[in-house]
């Protein structure tokens, strides 16, 4: 990777990447941090990667990154049957969007990776499983149990809200 | 794909992660449409799909690098125009002769004395080839066995091989000799004049009997017969001669008519440098070989004494 492929990979995906981590951890110095920590990694290994697997190399580090980040914050459990502490959707929470946010948040970390990965950047499930270090066929359990968690608390909102 | 009641959440799921092909949405579709009661179960699961949210990174321009291409190569093309050139005689002095562009032989692979015996053969085969070449044909070249001597004979009617007359021995002496062996000969001679004696005699000399050609011998009036040679005799020596336009002189009054036979001889000198050596069927140059033998004698010890040192 050239120099200038570098800098374009900081044009084309910096905001996709530092939405993905902003997302999962919600603390926007950090995610900038850790946006900052993939690039660097890139730029020292731009001779190895190829410009068409930039994208892929970039989450794939944040991803990790933040994982690591989690880890020693200790601020969410990365299990992924463990079980949230339901929070009671309130009132406030009148827009259907931020109702979503919500739920997405209250998803544990992989759950919330592969939801963020899915619908903002359209990874397909094997790309995501490069991505995040598993199977075909667990992303595909995994997320879809994650929707149908989502679907749940929605539809919990919907008769509320109505 | 089969949809129904038990299969659809798993292919709605699919379907809103855009993981089937267009086919596959195509019948999810129809099944729907066919089957309104699930469509509201595809937009639940479409509800939880989060939309394109834009979230800028407002820090692109610290993760840029400075790019060589663009930066630091046009400030050291800058810098390399900036320096003036060397000038054209400061750079003569810098440069080095260089051996002129002759024939490059290559070893091929051989070592040094390998390629020397080959070199040398080559030069052997090349000295043949042309001594094949220029070699002009005599006018009567005899190639010897080593017991057999291959002398010009006239024969007789009576059968008898006449190579001298009455006055062989007068005529012997007067022969200059061309070739000296130190083996003896007995030669049985039979005069072909009138007294029809036959004589032997030993040949001492060490000299055969064929030379200059002198008014003396140049023509033979009478012939001598030999009907034998000795097996010893051996005498490897090829003999040029070239029978000259029979011419009737000096014809002994004592011979018969159908004994007159006169043979003219002319006898080549064969002391001269052209004489040849034959070696089985290679008929090389005397003078040229001994040059070829003297250059591998001394090329061989010119590479020797190259080794020592």
């Amino acid at each position: 990777m050239t120099d200038k492929a570098y800098n374009d990979c900081v044009d084309n995906f910096a905001d996709g990447v530092y939405r993905f981590i902003v997302k999962n951890i919600r603390h926007t110095e950090d995610a900038q941090d850790i946006v900052q920590s993939a690039f660097e990694k890139l730029w020292l290994n731009r001779e190895q990667v190829l410009p068409e697997k930039a994208k892929s190399y970039l989450f794939t580090v944040a991803y990790h990154q933040m994982i690591d980040h989690i880890r020693k914050s200790n601020k969410m459990p990365l299990s992924e049957d463990a079980n949230f502490p339901h929070q009671q959707i309130t009132q406030q929470h009148t827009e259907l969007k931020q109702v979503l946010m919500h739920a997405v948040n209250e998803l544990n970390p992989i759950q919330k990776s592969l939801v963020l990965l899915k619908d903002y950047e359209g990874y397909s499930y094997k790309e995501i499983g490069e991505i995040m270090n598993l199977s075909e066929s667990q992303v595909k359990v995994y997320l879809h149990r994650a929707r149908l968690i989502l679907k749940n608390k929605l539809s919990a909102y919907a008769p509320t809200a109505s | 794909m089969q949809l129904n009641e038990s299969t659809y959440e798993t292919i709605f799921l699919l379907y809103i992660d855009n993981e089937l092909s267009p086919k596959e949405r195509m019948e999810v579709e129809a099944f729907i449409a066919d089957n309104p009661s699930y469509a509201l179960e595809m937009e639940a699961l479409k509800a939880t799909v989060l939309s394109a949210e834009n979230m800028p990174y407002s820090f692109k321009e610290n993760l840029k690098q400075q790019e060589w291409d663009t930066t630091y190569s046009t400030i050291i093309k800058e810098d390399l125009q900036a320096i003036p050139g060397l000038s054209t005689p400061f750079k003569n002095t810098l440069k080095k002769t260089t051996a002129s562009e002759g024939i490059v032989v290559k070893s091929f692979g051989f070592k040094q004395n390998k390629f020397s015996y080959a070199a040398i053969a080559a030069c052997l085969m090349l000295f043949w080839g042309y001594q094949q070449l220029t070699k002009t044909p005599a006018s009567i070249t005899i190639a010897t066995n080593p017991n057999t001597l291959i002398v010009p004979t006239i024969s007789t009617p009576s059968g008898e091989t006449i190579i001298s007359n009455s006055k062989t021995k007068q005529i012997a002496s007067n022969i200059e000799p061309i070739a000296k062996t130190k083996q003896d000969a007995t030669i049985k001679l039979q005069v072909s004049n009138s007294s029809n004696r036959s004589s032997a005699f030993k040949l001492q000399k060490e000299t055969i009997a064929i030379a200059e050609p002198t008014r003396n011998n140049s023509i033979l009036d009478n012939q001598v017969i030999i009907s034998k040679l000795p097996s010893t005799y051996n005498n490897p020596i090829s003999i040029n001669a070239t029978p000259l336009p029979a011419t009737s002189t000096n014809i002994d009054t004592e011979t018969t008519q159908a004994e007159k036979v006169s043979t003219s001889y002319e006898v080549i000198d064969t002391e001269d440098s052209n004489r040849t050596i034959l070696i089985a069927n290679f008929e090389i140059d005397g003078a040229a070989f001994r040059g070829i033998t003297r250059r591998v004698s001394a090329f061989l010890k010119r590479n020797k004494s190259e080794k020592e040192k």
